[in-house]
């Protein structure tokens, strides 16, 4: 399918490919690499900081640390672009200490960069990595880590070659979530004036037109990720890793104060700059530019805003539920497929995912009302293309893997003892998971539709060209005002998507600490 | 046996469901449907105006990527009456992809100049609007052409957006038009050398890096600086520069326009129709004069006071199909003057 | 610290969560001994373990461990006992010790070579190879260097956990319910063969358990633990012939309970009364003890039982369970008089003498040496 695409657009490819294309896959990489890296430095670093070290204030910085989840990436990308560039309040004050006049005259850092883009970017998706890896040292066998001291390792050095490794699918996981998040993410990189493949997509779809271009382009973008997750799985062939333990007594390092120093520092500066600053600048702007009168414009986009991303979660973990479920228990070959083919959804960027919905709804539609016709029923219209269910439809395809990622790892902690005692009690398939199953995998299942609640709240492209007439979300208020950079008229809904983001983050945090 | 009458009852069940559902959908007469490529709050204030007057409820979805895809795929099914754009390129390729219907009457063809509408009847502009140079004032005032921006005596003092927003690609093919393709490649390459920085932003960010002395000059749409000056906090930016129409003493400014059309398959053909004939109204085309600060289509409204203030000029009389018709090339041009990069 | 001493342990005490899980516990470990912690469940002897291998720090008292010969990092100036106190605490992987986990905490991402060489990232990789291919010589492991923990069998996993531990030749090898995930059958082959591979090694080690047949098996020196503390330490025959308290014999199973009371300077029991003045009752303490009579039991075992054939004696037990043997049989008996105090419902007895269930018996105590001990009346 791939060739075929190539071929049949191979005139225009050529064009790319002797242009600009070559920089756009460079950049593609390079933007994902230190992206996954980055992420992983803060995301690891944090959680082994919170889960085996006495740092100051851990008890508010294992939640504060999730914070940035609740960030649009986009919106923190607009609003740091405007705070660092050259004319962004930050050099304008440093100009005016020290008398500069013009860019020759000093250096700062160019936000708009790979490197600027890369960090920024990091910065809103590390809680992900921070998640999955806390979540995964906290249940780790504290014995492995003990054997390890005792074989002469301090503790130190037992977290780097035991705890890390044992946890590295857990945060392989969430490093692939955060490649097909950065490369999937178009909003974000244009305000970096970054271009990657991504870039490239929209060009040869929307500029020159060609679907078929575009088409090739959006499967070597997957062709890049699914190398990279095969890649990893590869590397850890013939390992197995679960070894779960909970509710053991985790032994914790005791910092000395230049280290407490260093490392609280670098937990709150994660947090500051991934959260509290861009949030606090919203503040700001709110303060500054808006009134009640705002206010009452932003009730109806919220409950749009909450209705469609309540069903993608619902939807999304229902299917995760299913598809893990059926892997866990099916004997068919294929049982994977389901799981792993829904998962793919999250290297798409949302515009195309929009529009392949369009390619696939509309034509269900023209059929659905040539059948209305002829039963001589009212035509019902572009009830699947032209109604919410393409929204929500759309954040299904988009977030399963997130959901699925969460579910299977729970569904991959219950022992496979369960799924055989049950049969032994005379209990029945339907009635054990109801009585064993779904009650043990209530914590996956509660994060899953969280997450993906979050998601589809912030969710903008696909929600931007799906979207039925007169229906608002909050990120599309966002986005209208953003790109007349004008967000201080928007900074209320934006205010408003954070914090519906943050409630279910602290919701999480709490059923993540009582489970 | 009983299998059958049951699922045809299911699908008749389905079906009326359907129907009850899109009853609420449905579009009654008193409504029109627009798809919008410029923001709503833009355009609200005139269909606020418009369902004042005819009582004719106005729903709106403003997209950029993509809509045309939509309105595509959405075939005979669209809901779709009137669409927006900000830029020639869409109309003509809705156009070339038979997505539009011809509506023609009196008002409309007398109030629309034949150059800003099409020659079938399909689409009309509302409004035009000129790529402007911007200039700073410490530069004192400069006689400026498109070409210039290629002269080497700006080197490092240029700012732009990116060279593949639909106003710059236009300017582009409009280039390409005039100049011919290599030549055009070469003013690419010079002009890039001699920006700034990479192309980034808006419009109104390059006009602020004027201010902030990032740069001397820099490309930007003519409503643009009438909003800056509006605006609290870009007044300080604008009052820095110059509106500069360039290429006064040759062919003209380069002129884009914001059109409408009606969609093939507009379901409330009628109220749309009522809408176009409002839209080109002298009461309408004040409005959008007033609020948008564009040029109206209608030669006998007048452009907002502050408008006016920058004085007549010269438009390119390139007709605005060749501009459309050039806009692939451009694109690749820019792509290979990697002009973004 | 005495010349041979490995370990030596001086009025501990730990306290985790506000919980006092041990206290005052005191214990000495000489160079080659295996030392048997046993206890019932939560009574502190896992966390003792863990306190000597670091992972806890105590609140009161003094560790010592002998550290002589040791080639490994830790130069603790010119000294070669480590002693660690509440201040000075010395981390695990500076203590020389090894450890064996119940769930043999084999790393699952590593091969059994790499788990095996874990520890040994100061010598060289000859020396490594060397001896690794030594451990797997030794533990019959050869041929599995490539397979990851989860591809092994349950012995298998005890082997490369026992080969991880020895291969940085730790003094003294810490043991948490070594044999507990071990098939019943192999169980008592595999105490055997690691006991032989221990002494080969001049290896000391502390394993921690709750069944007896396993310290009886296994140790050199028995310490039974109850509620945190320590109640007898000594050989197995030691604990086994006088044990020093209630909770020691009952835990241990050394012989069944027969409840007496104490009048008239007798004391009496549904098999038959004896002089508590006598010379033969070896426990004092619970004999003079007059007004605790209630929870006083005499320590009974089936070799002091003596089973009366005649028809002289009345029957005084009844057989409740019978038990083929190879040794012949063994009952369990109640006494008959269901209402008196002194009602006893398992008497432990072997005997070759056939006999059917129901059927009432005569039997007495023989005169020997009498233990008797308090009950304590909550536990």
């Amino acid at each position: 399918m791939v060739l075929a695409s190539f071929a049949s657009s191979s005139d225009l490819f050529s064009h790319l490919w002797q242009t600009v294309l070559p920089d756009y896959i460079a950049n593609t990489l390079i933007l994902g690499v230190s992206v996954v890296c980055l992420s992983l430095v803060f995301g690891t670093l944090s959680a082994a900081f919170i889960v085996h070290t006495n740092v100051k204030g851990k008890g508010f910085l294992r939640w504060l640390l999730l914070l940035p989840l609740a960030m649009p990436a986009y919106l923190v990308a607009y609003l740091y672009t405007d705070l660092l560039d050259y004319a962004g309040p930050v050099q304008r004050t440093l100009r005016g200490w020290f008398d500069w006049q013009s860019p020759n005259d000093y250096w700062f850092f160019d936000i708009r960069t790979l490197p600027g883009a890369s960090l920024v970017i990091s910065l809103v998706l590390f809680p992900y990595v921070y998640m999955l890896a806390r979540t995964a040292f906290e249940q780790q066998d504290q014995n492995l880590l003990r054997a390890g001291r005792l074989l002469g390792l301090s503790a130190k050095q037992s977290f780097f070659k035991v705890a890390l490794p044992l946890a590295r699918p857990a945060i392989a996981i969430s490093a692939s979530l955060v490649l097909m998040e950065t490369l999937a993410d178009f909003a974000t990189v244009n305000y970096f004036a970054v271009n990657t493949l991504t870039t490239a997509i929209y060009d040869t779809w929307l500029g020159y037109g060609d679907l078929a271009t575009a088409n090739a382009l959006a499967s070597l973008l997957m062709l890049i990720i699914l190398f990279a997750v095969v890649a990893e799985q590869r590397a850890r062939a013939g390992q197995r890793h679960q070894s779960n333990r909970p509710n053991q007594h985790i032994e914790i390092i005791k910092l000395s104060f230049v280290q407490q120093v260093f490392i609280s520092g670098f937990c709150w500066v994660l947090v500051l700059v991934g959260f509290l600053l861009p949030f606090t600048l919203l503040v700001i702007m709110a303060i500054e530019y808006s009134d009640m009168s705002q206010l009452m414009k932003l009730v109806e986009p919220s409950k749009n805003s909450i209705e469609v991303s309540f069903y993608a979660a619902t939807i999304a973990t229902c299917l995760a539920l299913l598809f893990g479920l059926y892997r866990r228990l099916s004997n068919d070959k294929w049982r994977m497929f389901p799981l792993i083919l829904s998962g793919f959804g999250y290297a798409v960027p949302g515009t195309v995912l929009a529009m392949a919905l369009l390619a696939t709804f509309g034509p269900l539609d023209h059929f659905i009302n040539d059948v209305a016709v002829y039963f001589q029923l009212i035509e019902p219209g572009l009830v699947l293309s032209g109604t919410i269910f393409a929204i929500v439809f759309a954040f299904v395809v988009r977030f399963a893997a997130i959901a699925n990622g969460t579910i299977s790892s729970g569904i991959e902690q219950i022992p496979r003892s369960l799924d055989f005692a049950p049969a032994s009690l005379g209990v029945g398939l339907g009635e054990m998971l109801k009585k064993v199953h779904l009650p043990i995998l209530r914590p996956s299942i509660l994060v899953a539709w969280l997450l993906v609640f979050i998601e589809s709240m912030k969710e903008l492209p696909a929600v931007l060209l799906l979207r039925p007439f007169n229906f608002e979300t909050l990120s599309i208020q966002i986005y209208q005002l953003i790109s007349d950079e004008m967000l201080e008229q928007g900074a209320l809904s934006a205010i408003l998507i954070v914090l519906l983001g943050l409630v279910p983050i602290i919701w999480l945090n709490r059923s993540k600490e009582s489970t | 046996m009983q299998k059958i009458p049951f699922i045809q009852k299911k699908i008749l069940l389905i079906f009326a469901s359907l129907s009850i559902i899109s009853s609420t959908l449905a579009q009654a007469s008193e409504e029109v449907n627009v798809y919008s490529y410029r923001q709503a709050f833009l355009v609200e204030p005139l269909f606020d105006k418009f369902t004042e007057e005819t009582g004719i409820k106005v729903n709106v979805i403003f997209a950029k990527k993509g809509m045309a895809e939509r309105l595509a795929r959405e075939g005979k099914h669209s809901p779709a009456d009137i669409l927006l754009t900000t830029d020639i390129s869409r109309l003509i390729e809705l156009h070339d992809r038979d997505l539009l219907q011809t509506y023609s009457s009196k008002t409309l063809l007398d109030a629309i100049p034949s150059q800003y509408r099409s020659k079938d009847n399909t689409w009309y502009a509302l409004t035009t609007r000129v790529r402007n140079i911007y200039s700073a004032k410490r530069l004192g005032v400069i006689n400026v052409n498109y070409e210039d921006l290629a002269d080497s005596k700006y080197k490092g003092k240029i700012c732009t957006r990116s060279g593949k927003h639909a106003y710059n690609i236009a300017l582009v093919a409009s280039m390409i038009a005039t100049h011919g393709k290599a030549e055009t490649l070469v003013w690419l390459e010079k002009f890039k050398a001699n920006l700034a920085r990479k192309p980034q932003g808006s419009d109104r960010g390059q006009v602020q890096a004027i201010h902030q002395k990032l740069c001397d000059i820099s490309l930007g749409n003519s409503y643009y600086f009438g909003k800056m000056l509006a605006d609290e906090k870009q007044k300080v930016w604008a009052d820095g520069v110059y509106i500069n129409f360039p290429n006064q003493s040759n062919r003209g400014a380069h002129v884009n326009i914001s059109g409408m059309a009606m969609a093939k398959y507009a379901p409330n053909s009628e109220s749309a129709k009522i809408l176009m004939e409002f839209l080109v109204s002298k009461d309408a085309q004040k409005l959008y004069a007033e609020t948008n600060m564009e040029y109206p289509v209608r030669t006998d409204v007048m452009p907002s006071a502050l408008v006016a203030s920058w004085g007549t000029f010269k438009a390119d009389s390139l007709p605005l199909e060749t501009i459309a018709k050039y806009r692939k090339e451009a694109l690749k041009l820019i792509d290979q003057a990697k002009f973004d990069l | 610290m005495v010349t041979n001493e490995l370990l030596s342990i001086k009025q501990l005490s730990v306290t985790l969560q506000k919980k006092t899980i041990l206290s005052d516990i005191n214990l000495t470990l000489n160079d080659g001994d295996i030392l048997g912690l046993v206890g019932p469940s939560g009574c502190g002897k896992t966390t003792l373990l863990n306190t000597i291998a670091g992972f806890n720090t105590f609140n009161t008292g003094e560790l010592k461990i002998n550290n002589r010969n040791i080639s490994r990092d830790y130069s603790s100036d010119d000294e070669d006992i480590l002693t660690i106190t509440p201040a000075k605490n010395v981390a695990p992987e500076h203590r020389n010790i090894g450890m064996i986990f119940q769930d043999y905490a084999l790393f699952p991402h590593l091969s059994v070579e790499k788990n095996i060489c874990f520890g040994l990232d100061k010598l060289t990789k000859s020396e490594q190879k060397s001896r690794m291919t030594d451990l797997l010589n030794l533990l019959k492991l050869t041929g599995l260097e490539a397979r990851f923990p989860h591809q092994l069998s349950g012995g298998q996993q005890q082997r490369v956990a026992i080969a991880r531990a020895l291969a940085p030749q730790p003094k003294l090898l810490l043991l948490d319910e070594p044999f507990s995930n071990i098939d019943a059958r192999l169980r008592n082959e595999l105490m055997l063969e690691m006991r032989q591979l221990l002494k080969q090694l001049k290896m000391s080690a502390i394993f921690v358990t709750h069944n007896k047949d396993e310290v009886f098996t296994f140790a050199d020196k028995v310490a039974v633990m109850h509620q945190g503390s320590i109640l007898q330490v000594g050989s197995p025959t030691q604990v086994c012939q006088t044990p020093s308290s209630w909770q020691v014999a009952d835990f241990l199973q050394l012989g069944s309970w027969i409840p007496l009371q104490a009048a008239n300077g007798l004391f009496q029991s549904a098999l038959g009364d004896f002089p508590s003045a006598s010379q033969l009752v070896s426990n004092t303490r619970a004999v003079t003890d007059e007004n605790n009579s209630k929870t006083r039991q005499l320590l009974l075992k089936s070799q002091a039982i003596e089973y009366c054939t005649g028809q002289s004696e009345k029957s005084n037990v009844k057989v409740d369970h019978i038990r083929v043997t190879e040794h012949g049989f063994h009952y369990l008996l109640s006494s008959i008089e269901k209402d008196s105090s002194l009602f006893f419902d398992q008497l432990s007895f072997y005997s070759e003498v056939l006999l059917s269930l129901g059927q009432h018996i005569a039997i007495k105590i023989k005169p020997h040496k009498y233990q008797i001990f308090s009950m304590p009346t909550a536990t």
